[in-house]
């Protein structure tokens, strides 16, 4: 074993063991950590539910996909001590993901970073926190990072299948398809410092598409063969487009339906669903020369838009940008974007107890909070966007500034 | 007219080029962000020094007469006052036959270990017809076990389910002395006498719970633990056999003394939480109108308006200013704020009170304040009975109100709006000066390579030019990262109690500078690793100023204090001896309390371990890991920069 390989092994031993630490029980509860549709605890009772042949569709706490509640009912057992297991188990995939993938864009074997970038992933609080709480969106971001890598990689089925899977358990990751699609078929090389246009042949991703429609179709088969009905498409896929669900979160969605008259509902349901695909083709276009950050920034764009997040969407977010060192010194305001993290990570936490502990604040002042939050990712957003955009200029001399027209 | 039309035409035009001037907009646009960088740049001393100022001064002017507004009742279902008590004499007299009974417990020297004051309480509500038992509770401490018997009875409302209470509790020793052994005997002769009274009416829509706690403040706090089935690992009480509703509100009986001339309001919970303000508005209101006797808050008599009371300010100061009415009105109420600030800023509770609040109760004790007369049961009897008239009143939680507020007065808040800023500004002046350390970490001036050009700026006669240098970001986090890891292992220690306090203080302030040594400092071409830390330390520490000022204003204030200045003026300096001095101070004012205040330590990890109050891990972890990088800063010897 190498020095990376020690280091990564340390990171998930140290994980393992604090997964295992004697943990409050209000984690699995906790708003930030878990949604509705990723919670730990509906997942069990879905998988009771199903296990005495009641159909957990039925009622309105199980949002799980089915594909997860076959697995768990039948391959891998959920208990008090498999969970943290299988929990560190896919960070430690979307770990290892990562480093494959940055071996990859720098086209060595082992690099001095590896490291680091497992350990970026491993230590990032934002990931962290929900991975001990069981929260599914741990699973949904190793499928992400799996299905990045083996794009990467030029494994088109993998590939494929991967997102198809993610697609299955959150509806909005079908804003990786394009990039996943484009990433296939060129080189997840860094090519941001010298942009070009697209390279390879547009039409090859045809048959990628059917492919990646055969699999979807083939796992939505699969899902209402286990289920017997229709009614798990509604309950998991429609939840994303229909937020049936306010349970507070971090996101900037809940509290917005809160507050809205019934009749304005569908249309703003429509607009906030639509306003997410809006920004695909714009974002690959602009990097067609590097189609990894494209997804990269997409990935931003769910993070901060994304109807049910847990802290997992930013974590996933922030932890890419190990990626891409080349930007760091073109990041325009790197410590302004850190601190608004800082304060709505400790804001955060604090007017949740507020309003729903100690009961001396409201509604309000969480949403707030996650106002400071939505500001902060979509600093870090806008940051990347703009470093990537003006790597490409490069230095400039003194006395020259760049100038966007 | 048409050269007016012409002149009028050519404004907007003109303004224009006022505004932006001339040429290129996007070179005017260049031009205007460089120069209001270069004047924040230029300014930042001063901006620092104006936020400082204003900040430190608006905490002094708190306690001002310009300040506050009159308190008012929000919430328009509680009506205090409007009812009228049919408290009498005859159950004065009542009260007074409990007393007897209490006073021959006491002299029999009764302890609750033989349950025997507890079984009497008990066989009272039972006399009366009212359900009533007792609990049994033991905490396991560091100091060893604190443990007594609860008694508590529940009068069913006759008139709704039951899913909502009222609590209304005495506790065996009284806060008077917080809980040194001064006994609260005519408190829980008054809610016991109250109890039988109280029966008789049959208007309650809420249960009516009693208790009488055991103790001071161990008692309630195992009883309502059980109540709310929180566990506690190191509580070992008794099941509770009669239960009730959802307690909205509770109201303390603390009555210590022979008779009262004043009642004085507690509301300080703990972790800082206060409840309702409506809740303290109308028992004081109740008290004025109903009771006809004077409110305090806490137990401040005002020097003012009765004679004979020893005088808040010191009696060097010479009497024009001692005579001025505005210096008598601050310091009356800086008196009241500096008692409110020092059981908010610890997170302890003044009374029993304190302890509902971590349940979400809406809690105060009154106090009837020790005093020769004239008031005694027949007045506490009267307005308890209205006060809880008006709690009974409730259809929702007490919610209108203010939560975040500073009673100057017993008449008179402060919104926070009014008190905030004073904080919120010192945090800013840190975290300006974490930004601007980190510029200056990022940016150094260098000499110019020899044969350059001359065809330099105007701007930089010297001939010296800005180069940006790396930063080791991550080396300042680790270290961050690394003194808080040791704050942790410090609460461990000090909480076991296993070393003794000085060994712990000189092995934690010096374990930090000693690990130092071995970290490889960055090579000069990047910053000095002291300007990084500190410019994190700075906005780390102004964060979490800002944060902690919403859940708890005046341990902000104590932050900003201990931390503002102090952090900021953190510097390394040329000579050994200058550096290890600056390093031993800034140690003493992280570790200190270690050393200087023993009983103060003691008092905090009782509070954690049995009341669950966060101050001792909070110093432990977050207030002296961030002062101890401070003292990092002053002994890493800068490189030229």
């Amino acid at each position: 074993m190498d020095g990376p390989d020690v280091t990564f092994s340390a990171l998930v031993a140290a994980r393992l063991l604090v997964a295992y630490a004697p943990l409050p029980e209000a984690l699995k509860h906790d708003h930030q950590l878990s949604s509705p549709l990723t919670s730990y605890s509906r997942l069990r009772e879905g998988i009771y539910l199903f296990d005495h042949g009641i159909d957990p569709y039925s009622g309105g706490s199980f949002r799980h996909s089915p594909l997860l509640l076959s697995l768990f009912s039948t391959v891998l057992p959920l208990t008090p001590y498999t969970s943290p297991i299988l929990w560190t188990a896919a960070d430690a995939v979307a770990a290892w993901a990562l480093v494959r993938i940055w071996r990859l864009r720098t086209g060595a074997k082992a690099t001095s970073r590896d490291g680091q970038v497992a350990a970026i992933y491993l230590l990032n609080p934002y990931i962290f926190l929900p991975s001990l709480a069981l929260s599914s969106s741990s699973i949904e971001n190793a499928l992400a990072l799996l299905s990045l890598m083996f794009a990467c990689r030029g494994r088109a089925s993998a590939s494929l299948l991967t997102l198809a899977c993610l697609v299955h358990l959150s509806l909005p990751s079908v804003l990786l398809l394009l990039p996943t699609l484009l990433l296939i078929i060129t080189r997840p090389v860094s090519r941001l410092a010298l942009p070009r246009p697209f390279g390879a042949d547009l039409k090859r991703t045809l048959p990628l598409l059917a492919e990646f429609v055969g699999y979807g179709v083939l796992l939505t088969a699969a899902s209402t063969l286990v289920c017997g009905n229709w009614d798990w498409a509604e309950k998991t896929w429609g939840a994303s487009l229909t937020l049936p669900d306010l349970t507070p979160n971090p996101g900037l969605w809940w509290y917005f339906f809160t507050e809205m008259f019934d009749h304005f509902r569908p249309f703003f349901l429509m607009v906030f669903s639509v306003h997410l695909l809006i920004y695909v083709v714009p974002i690959c276009i602009k990097f067609q020369h590097d189609i990894l950050y494209a997804a990269f920034i997409l990935i931003g764009v769910l993070a901060l838009f994304k109807p049910y997040p847990t802290l997992s969407d930013p974590g996933l977010f922030l932890s890419m940008f190990s990626l891409f060192p080349e930007i760091y010194p073109y990041l325009r305001h790197p410590i302004v974007t850190a601190l608004i993290h800082l304060h709505a990570s400790l804001l955060l936490p604090l007017f949740n107890s507020l309003w729903l502990r100690q009961g001396t604040g409201n509604a309000n002042f969480f949403y707030a909070s996650t106002l400071v939050f939505g500001v902060g990712n979509g600093a870090a957003l806008l940051d990347a966007i703009w470093a990537g955009l003006r790597i490409a200029i490069g230095k400039v001399e003194d006395g020259y500034e760049v100038v966007q027209e | 007219m048409p050269l007016a039309l012409q002149t009028l035409r050519a404004i907007p035009a003109r303004l224009r080029q006022r505004l932006r001037g001339g040429g290129d907009p996007n070179a005017a646009r260049i031009r205007r962000r460089q120069a209001l960088a270069n004047k924040a740049w230029q300014g930042l001393p001063l901006i620092k020094l104006v936020l400082f100022a204003v900040g430190y001064l608006w905490l002094l002017a708190i306690p001002s007469a310009q300040f506050g507004q009159r308190t008012y009742i929000d919430e328009n279902a509680l009506q205090p006052g409007q009812v009228h008590t049919y408290w009498s004499w005859n159950d004065v007299h009542r009260a007074d036959r409990v007393l007897e009974d209490l006073e021959r417990l006491r002299d029999h020297n009764a302890t609750s270990d033989e349950y025997v004051i507890a079984n009497y309480v008990v066989g009272e509500f039972e006399k009366i017809g009212i359900p009533a038992r007792t609990q049994h509770y033991a905490f396991d401490t560091v100091d060893g076990v604190t443990e007594g018997t609860n008694a508590y009875a529940v009068l069913q409302s006759p008139r709704a389910s039951g899913t909502e209470a009222i609590v209304i509790s005495a506790s065996w020793l009284s806060r008077a002395g917080d809980g040194d052994g001064t006994l609260n005997l005519r408190g829980v002769a008054t809610v016991i006498s109250l109890a039988q009274y109280l029966k008789k009416y049959s208007l309650w829509a809420k249960d009516l719970v009693f208790v009488i706690s055991d103790g001071y403040l161990d008692g309630m706090q195992a009883w309502i633990t059980t109540y709310h089935g929180a566990a506690q690992p190191n509580l070992h009480a008794e099941p509770l056999t009669l239960s009730s509703g959802v307690i909205w509100t509770a109201v303390n009986v603390d009555y210590p003394g022979h008779s009262f001339s004043h009642l004085g309001i507690f509301f300080e919970g703990l972790n800082g939480r206060l409840p309702n303000q409506d809740l303290l508005n109308s028992v004081s209101l109740i008290t004025r109108h109903t009771g006809g006797l004077p409110v305090l808050v806490h137990d401040h008599i005002d020097p003012r308006d009765t004679p004979n009371q020893p005088e808040i300010l010191p009696s060097w100061l010479p009497d024009v200013i001692k005579s001025n009415p505005d210096v008598q009105e601050y310091a009356v109420r800086a008196r009241n704020i500096v008692r409110h600030m020092n059981y908010q800023a610890r997170g302890a509770a003044s009374g029993v009170h304190g302890l509902l609040h971590q349940f979400r109760i809406d809690a105060i004790t009154v106090f009837a304040v020790p005093a020769t007369g004239p008031h005694g049961f027949h007045s506490l009897g009267k307005i308890l009975e209205s006060s809880l008239r008006t709690m009974n009143n409730l259809l929702e939680r007490l919610h209108a109100s203010f939560f975040f507020f500073l009673l100057v007065g017993p008449g008179t808040f402060m919104k926070i709006g009014s008190y905030l800023p004073s904080v919120i500004l010192v945090g800013t002046a840190m975290l300006f000066s974490g930004l601007g350390e980190w510029v200056n970490a990022g940016w150094t001036l260098a000499a110019p390579p020899i044969g350059s050009d001359e065809k330099k700026e105007p701007s930089q006669a010297s001939g010296a030019t800005w180069v940006q240098r790396p930063r080791p970001v991550l080396l300042a986090v680790s270290i961050m990262a690394a003194t808080h890891l040791l704050g942790v292992v410090l609460f461990y220690v000090v909480s076991s109690r296993l070393v003794n306090a000085t060994v712990v203080f000189m092995l934690f302030s010096a374990l930090p500078a000693l690990a130092l040594q071995l970290v490889p400092l960055p090579a000069p071409p990047s910053a000095p690793l002291a300007t990084v830390l500190k410019a994190f330390n700075l906005c780390f520490a102004s964060a979490v100023v800002s944060i902690t000022s919403v859940l708890n204003f005046s341990l902000a204030a104590a932050l900003a204090v201990f931390m503002g200045l102090p952090l900021t003026l953190a510097s390394s300096s040329p000579s050994l001896p200058k550096r290890i001095a600056k390093y031993a101070l800034y140690s003493v004012l992280a570790l200190g309390w270690l050393v200087l205040c023993p009983e103060e330590t003691r008092k905090a990890i009782w509070n954690w371990e049995v009341l669950g109050v966060w101050l001792a891990p909070f110093i432990c972890i977050v207030y002296a890991p961030l002062v101890l990088q401070a003292a990092l800063v002053c002994t890493l010897h800068a490189q030229s920069s």
